[in-house]
């Protein structure tokens, strides 16, 4: 199909679709007037019943924790597909040097870059972790502060190089955080049936309205969400890095098509 | 002016359309893809939007302030996370597509024309897919 042709067909649909797109823009509730009500429902119920001050918080973990264990396994097949399409066509063929363009120059990181990300790195993990644990209290929680310590684990690799990277991040600690913290999440889930309650049913004490601790179970789920997350972007990274490796130099490399 | 919010969000999907249909490169279509999703995040932050509503954590005030909808906030959380990891999946597969193939132009990509290198095997049928190019391969 030529690109002219794309483009017209993308128009004709555009002429049917627009005017659809516009009445369901035209019939929608003004905007900024009233919210749907099983929202305002939660932000009415959900402080006294849960004693969780982030409302996000309470729905992911609690409320709606069935959803976050689907989107747990999402995020867990989308990380295991990547890696098995990155490893299986890899195999174990490379070593364990990164790979040089022949006729460019290696520049080495400036000590600047250094100290920048040995300041930064252990500041960013902290940042990570402290939005992870104030889940139940303010904006934070298992998802974001496990996107941070992601960025956190990146920035050993702009500090240290490479090298130190592979010493460090090990894919097999990465693999068993990232199940763990599912299986956690799982168990949050069954947990509660062992004690006669219902499927992810928050059997904790909820503890004080305001605390650190407090939200039983979402606290358990959440760090369970923390772990898969940090440790699933982790291996991203480094699956996606581990593709610059160079092929062994004994020529065991050979049947790549690429 | 309050219909602005949802028809951001059918503008952002048909300019996101628009660069999936003309893209010459896969990365780019990627890109484009991910266009697409904001759309979703500026719709439903729209939809849970309320004027003179603070964000739904009650630890600065009071629980039964008006807040904004929590529920499309879970959904926009949620839509991200998912998005950044198929975000990742995706640029493997073009990964994929530029090691098997060598370009990454959708247009140079016809499914049914075999590679010019590549021996019998791979003039087969290719609708196995990305999945079936994992495997490690026998060598011929």
């Amino acid at each position: 199909m030529s690109p002219r042709l794309r483009v017209l067909l993308l128009g004709l649909a555009a002429l049917v679709l627009a005017p659809c797109a516009l009445a369901v823009i035209a019939a929608m509730p003004e905007f900024g007037t009233a919210i749907a009500p099983y929202g305002a429902r939660i932000n009415a119920v959900a402080p006294a019943e849960r004693n969780i001050a982030n409302m996000v918080t309470a729905i992911n973990f609690d409320l709606r924790g069935l959803d976050t264990l689907g989107e747990e396994f999402m995020l867990l097949a989308a990380v295991t597909g990547t890696v098995v399409l990155l490893r299986g066509r890899r195999g174990e063929r490379d070593g364990d040097r990164a790979a040089r363009l022949p006729g460019r120059a290696v520049v080495p990181r400036s000590e600047a870059v250094i100290l920048a990300c040995r300041i930064a790195g252990p500041l960013t993990a902290l940042f990570g972790l402290y939005v992870t644990v104030h889940a139940s209290l303010t904006p934070g929680g298992g998802f974001q502060g496990g996107a941070v310590l992601a960025s956190a684990c990146v920035l050993i690799y702009l500090g240290e190089g490479y090298a130190g990277w592979r010493r460090g991040v090990r894919s097999a600690v990465l693999d068993a955080i990232e199940g763990g913290g599912a299986l956690l999440v799982v168990l949050c889930g069954l947990g509660p049936m062992l004690v006669g309650a219902a499927f992810m049913q928050n059997v904790l004490p909820f503890g004080t309205f305001g605390a650190l601790l407090s939200g039983g179970l979402v606290l358990v789920a959440n760090l369970g969400v923390a772990a898969a997350v940090t440790a699933g972007f982790s291996q991203l990274v480094l699956e996606f890095l581990e593709e610059t490796r160079a092929p062994r130099p004994d020529g065991a490399d050979g049947g790549d098509d690429a | 002016m309050s219909l602005l919010p949802y028809a951001t969000a059918a503008w952002l999907l048909g300019i996101g359309l628009y660069g999936i249909v003309t893209s010459r490169n896969y990365i780019h279509l990627i890109g484009c893809l991910a266009v697409c999703q904001s759309a979703t995040y500026v719709l439903l932050l729209g939809i849970g939007y309320r004027r003179d509503a603070i964000a739904p954590i009650f630890y600065d005030h009071p629980p039964g302030t008006p807040a904004v909808d929590p529920v499309m906030q879970a959904l926009v959380l949620t839509d991200i996370v998912v998005g950044a990891t198929l975000t990742a999946l995706l640029l493997v597969l073009a990964l994929q597509v530029f090691k098997r193939r060598g370009t990454l132009d959708p247009q140079k990509l016809k499914p049914m024309h075999p590679p010019s290198n590549a021996g019998t095997r791979d003039a087969g049928p290719r609708e196995a897919g990305f999945a079936g190019e994992a495997r490690p391969e026998p060598q011929p």
